[in-house]
């Protein structure tokens, strides 16, 4: 059976779910009758009928606010936002709305918006951004991260199960380019995993920046002997941080790596917790690796140059090594 | 009948294990008491190892080419009769904390406490007060959290950790440079008599002049960034890497700076040339210009004792004896052979001291006691050719005498006439932290008035 | 199959008993917030406290056409709604003074709470931000085929924003059954309402979104009702949305630490000579709906109620606060 590619995952992960709870629902800009902009619901409309996929027009506040109150009366809908860096335009919707009325009113609103995010694709800055530094500290978000594509599957699952509002971070770069198997299983939120072994240090990332990581953790391996372990967050909100700082007590060094920009990134308050978690415990200081804190340049060389690479994050653990 | 334990000795003070090079018994054979059972190899030195009791082989555990930590039991004998000492053979002195054997000469300051236990301080006092600023502008290390987590829980003091020497980012001590310390630092001292005879088998092959560098080694990561035949990839052997890090260490603890001073060794020159058949006869050995050297450096000493002495953190402790290391290159590297209480000794008592320390480093022969416990140390590279030279300090101490070679070359004199002398150059290397060039330099002078005003009438 | 059953009465239909009912909902929203202006000056409230003085005919002749499983999304000055819907006082004053026992826990106030047993949904302080809501609670309805209708309320400043627009329009183009009421009491805070807007009316934006538009006289109770109950039974047999300006007055300021002195004196007089209540008592006097005595007796059963209310919430408990740590998702 051919492998199944990050978006059809996604797809899977969304239809099974439709299949099994009739609240489920979808809406977004052209994901019906066009099946989406990247095509992430092609054959959806066919499947599940007008009723269910639902061809919005051009307003995230409305789609977002709508969500927020078909998810209050006991709907479970999936929202698109076409490019993750449309969802300032409904960012009140979000930050107001699904995210304090649980704490306000003590009812669930069990909503998921899928977020297209990141570079790496040439598309200029309105159509690269990676927008969890935006909600990252809203208390009463959830967001997640897949790298892979049993987990865009099985955290698609667990976001739609989860009866909070969550913010599924979808990377574009990965869409066609990673392939797997999918098991079909639910991934909880709120846990990462170790994708790669490995005592000498440790990077701790997410998204498009995983497969960098290993690829760069394995070249480490060859050529300096050192073997470094991978931990893949999965989920960005509620971090694990139990995963973390094992990982960090185990290893004494700590690389952070995400494509997301330096400054105020989620970077930022891993540092912090592994500060406060396991001061006595580290070798070295906690080092970042992630884009510059400039917009994605659009043309390929300047993108390059911002965004991380593998050969950035081999460089950065070359030179934590030798701390 | 009792069993008997063939234990891995202590070699000297920083000695944490040795190298089983070839068993000279098998199990089953029968050996007398202090019969040569095997050789070792260790930074310090080679060794025989004698049999602590007479009896039979009963089990050797620790084959050859293993190294092991000192106080591992390596073999163990079965002897007849009752009364074998049960557990550790041998007579071992009343053991030590650490690492320095009891026999360091009477007055050891401190008593048993070695150098590398010394000062140990109380978990976590001072460890962050003492990061920076300790051990002054280039002894002060920074150390990570994990690292003093580390030494806090093993109980590694901050004066010891400032010992290790690192191999992190501008030479910070990191986890795997601790740990490994750690783990050579498992030893009460040793003080087993040992035996040295004969040169070493197996001596290793290759690798260039010095003794026993390095032998061939496969590593295939190194191999594929320098691969053969341009590049040639060696181990380094037990001794070349205690050597490494012993000078990387004192250069670390040590702002060293050094004199040159220019010496005339004519009268000395004169006097033993007046003396030497004579002594020579009567003695049984050639005396040396070393004896004359080693005179006039005691004299300098007791003039200027602050060269005299090691650091502790703040405190200076300033020795009242004068153990005399001479440095000498053997088969197995550097050994530092000293000359206990020299303060004590003639011209000729010294020169009996040197005479019996080089015998004993030929032949082998030398013991932990007299590679340990010095205080100042003098090292001849004029034998190699060298004019002059910046020795590294032999740590814990704080000054180094190197001695160049005696070349006759025209001088001006007094009168302005020129003159035939005996000319050498004296280095001395010195820890900047207590001696400033003002005292290194009269002190190195000195020991030249001392060399060049000898008394002619000097008796032998 | 049917829908729920429908009670309330056809636009034009009312009874009098129905207006007596409008006349005690009137009345005792006016002196709600008339007791709850006195917790205020008193210190004894918390935060600000907004009135509707001169907007109860809006906000309880709206919320009368509404049947029990219909949906409220009432704004600040809509508490006529909330007691119409079947509020009780109690809550009201709970949340006005931030008690444990409030529908929120004091996490939030005045009528900022969710009472999903009554399907009120209530307003944040980001004017418009519960309209989009309101589509989509409109839209469940719609996919679940509730035959529910939403009812919200937004004021002549708050219909500027882009979630008006954004809400309404897709309310309009999916014809989902949503009554959106214009509350154009003539100031948002303190501007007023031409500098709000070029519109002559701001009904007139309906046609905008191709759907029905009316402004209405929003002191007359009796022409409110008629004119949502019209537009909520359009809602609910599929005819999509209605946009209702509502034309009433702000007696007070926009909150209890607002004079509102920069409303002119001649306005102000003009808008306490239309004040619904005093007219809509004289007619049902006139009328002999209601006799004097049975007004007294209606003033003090509404005394009564209010004052045990506020009694009650008084001696409510004020939450611990460790609880404030709590709650952030849902299980």
């Amino acid at each position: 059976m051919a492998a199944t590619t990050y978006i059809e995952a996604i797809g899977r992960g969304m239809r099974e779910e439709m299949e099994r709870d009739s609240s489920v629902f979808l809406m977004g800009e052209d994901i019906g009758a066009y099946g989406g902009a990247f095509k992430a619901t092609r054959g959806f409309l066919e499947k599940f009928g007008p009723a269910r996929v639902i061809d919005t027009p051009l307003s995230e506040t409305a789609i977002l606010g709508a969500a927020v109150g078909a998810a209050l009366v006991g709907m479970r809908p999936i929202v698109e936002m076409q490019f993750a860096d449309f969802v300032s335009c409904g960012f009140n919707q979000l930050v107001t709305n699904a995210a304090t009325m649980h704490y306000r009113w003590h009812l669930p609103v069990p909503m998921v918006v899928r977020l297209p995010s990141g570079g790496y694709i040439h598309g200029g800055p309105f159509h690269s951004v990676n927008p969890e530094g935006w909600f990252f500290h809203v208390p009463g978000l959830k967001i997640v991260a897949p790298s892979t594509t049993e987990d865009a599957c099985g955290l698609m699952k667990g976001a739609v199960r989860d009866n909070n509002p969550v913010l599924y971070l979808e990377s574009k770069y990965l869409y066609r380019r990673v392939k797997g198997d999918v098991s079909g299983e639910v991934v909880e939120i709120g846990k990462g995993m170790v994708r790669r072994p490995g005592d000498d240090m440790v990077i701790i990332t997410y998204g498009s920046t995983v497969q960098q990581s290993l690829d760069a953790a394995d070249r480490l391996a060859r050529e300096e002997g050192v073997e470094t372990r991978v931990v893949d967050l999965r989920t960005l909100k509620p971090l694990d941080t139990g995963l973390i700082l094992d990982a960090v007590r185990a290893t004494g060094r700590v690389l952070i790596v995400h494509e997301d920009n330096l400054t105020g990134g989620i970077g930022g308050e891993v540092a912090a917790l592994i500060a406060e978690g396991a001061f006595t415990y580290l070798d070295a200081p906690v080092r970042r690796l992630a884009a510059l804190d400039t917009p994605v340049p659009f043309s390929p060389p300047l993108e390059e140059f911002v965004l991380p690479s593998q050969d950035k994050i081999f460089h950065a653990l070359q030179e934590l090594r030798r701390y | 009948m009792a069993r008997v334990d063939v234990i891995m000795p202590q070699m000297g003070e920083s000695i944490a294990e040795g190298t089983i090079l070839r068993w000279l018994k098998k199990v089953g054979d029968r050996v007398a008491k202090d019969e040569t059972l095997l050789e070792i190899s260790t930074d310090k030195v080679d060794s025989e190892i004698p049999s602590p009791a007479s009896g039979v082989l009963l089990s050797i555990e620790v084959p050859e080419q293993k190294t092991v930590p000192v106080q591992t039991v390596i073999a163990i004998i079965e002897t007849e009769g009752a009364g074998g000492v049960a557990a550790r053979g041998g007579e071992s002195a009343a053991p030590d904390v650490t690492g320095v054997s009891a026999g360091v000469g009477g007055g050891v300051a401190g008593g048993g406490r070695g150098v590398l236990e010394a000062g140990v301080e109380p978990a976590g006092a001072g460890a962050g007060a003492g990061v920076l600023g300790a051990g002054g502008p280039s002894g002060g290390r920074f150390y990570s959290p994990l690292v003093l987590t580390i030494a806090k829980e093993e109980g590694v003091g901050l004066s010891e950790l400032e010992q290790i020497p690192g191999s992190g980012e501008g030479g910070r001590v990191t986890k795997k440079d601790l740990l490994a310390y750690v783990e050579r630092r498992r030893a009460a001292s040793g003080g087993v008599k040992v035996s040295v005879a004969g040169p070493s088998p197996g001596a290793r092959p290759g690798a260039g002049a010095v003794a026993g560098a390095g032998t061939p080694v496969d590593d295939p990561a190194l191999r594929k960034k320098y691969p053969s035949p341009a590049y040639e990839v060696l181990q380094m052997s037990p001794v070349v890497q205690r050597m490494a890090q012993h000078m990387v260490l004192s250069v670390q603890t040590s702002p060293h700076v050094a004199a040159v001073h220019e010496v005339d060794m004519t009268a000395v020159v004169k006097h033993r040339g007046e003396h030497a058949a004579e002594f020579e006869r009567r003695e049984g050995f050639k005396l040396t210009y070393t004896s004359y050297i080693a005179g006039a450096v005691v004299k300098a000493i007791k003039k200027y004792p602050l060269v005299n002495s090691s650091v502790e953190g703040e405190r200076i402790i300033q020795k009242n004896f004068i153990n005399l290391g001479l440095a000498v290159a053997s088969e197995s590297g550097l050994i530092v052979p000293v000359i206990k209480h020299a303060e004590e000794k003639s011209l000729v008592g010294l020169a009996r001291a040197v005479n019996d320390l080089a015998v004993r480093t030929r032949a082998r022969k030398l013991t932990p006691d007299d590679i340990q416990g010095g205080t100042f140390t003098i090292t001849n590279f004029g034998v190699f050719g060298t004019m002059i030279g910046v020795p590294i300090i032999n740590q814990p101490q704080v000054a180094i005498l190197g001695t160049g070679a005696i070349t006759r070359r025209p001088v001006v004199t007094e009168d302005d006439a020129i003159a035939i002398r005996s000319i050498a150059y004296f280095t001395l290397s010195f820890d900047h932290r207590i001696i400033d060039g003002a005292l290194g330099g009269m002190f190195l002078e000195e020991i030249v008035q001392n060399l060049e005003r000898f008394d002619s009438g000097t008796k032998l | 199959m049917d829908g729920p059953s429908l009670s309330r009465p056809a636009s034009g239909g009312l009874t009098s008993k129905d207006r007596l009912d409008l006349y005690y909902y009137l009345r005792l929203t006016r002196e709600c917030d008339e007791a709850i202006l006195r917790l205020y000056r008193q210190g004894k409230s918390v935060g600000g406290a907004y009135t509707g003085s001169g907007n109860e005919a809006t906000a309880v002749g709206s919320a009368y056409a509404l049947e029990a499983h219909d949906y409220l999304l009432p704004m600040h000055r809509d508490l006529g709604a909330h007691l119409v819907k079947g509020q009780t006082l109690r809550n009201i004053f709970l949340q006005q003074l931030g008690r444990a026992a409030s529908l929120t826990g004091g996490r939030d106030g005045t009528g900022h709470y969710a009472d999903p047993a009554l399907k009120i949904y209530g307003n944040v302080s980001h004017l418009g931000a519960m309209i989009p809501v309101a589509v989509g609670i409109a839209l469940a309805s719609s996919l679940r085929d509730e035959r529910a209708v939403v009812m919200t309320y937004i004021g002549d400043g708050g219909s500027n924003m882009g979630d008006f627009h954004e809400g309404l329009n897709m309310a309009a183009v999916m014809k989902l059954p949503l009554l959106l009421i214009i509350e154009n009491n003539q100031y948002a805070y303190s501007t007023p309402v031409a500098k709000q807007s070029a519109a002559a009316r701001f009904s007139d934006r309906a046609s905008g979104y191709g759907i029905p538009g009316l402004t209405i006289d929003g002191t007359d109770v009796i022409a409110v009702y008629d004119a949502c109950k019209e537009a909520v039974d359009r809602a609910r047999g599929g005819g999509g949305p209605t946009l209702i300006e509502s034309v009433t007055m702000r007696l007070h300021g926009h909150s209890a630490s607002d004079d509102a002195s920069y409303v002119p004196k001649e306005l102000m007089d003009r808008w306490k000579q239309k004040d619904p209540l005093p007219g809509f008592e004289r007619a049902l006097l006139a009328e002999r709906i209601l006799d004097e005595e049975g007004r007294r007796a209606l003033e003090e059963k509404i005394r009564r109620e209010i004052a045990e209310a506020v009694r009650g919430a008084e001696a409510s408990p004020s939450p611990e606060g460790p609880e404030a740590a709590e709650g952030v998702f849902a299980p």
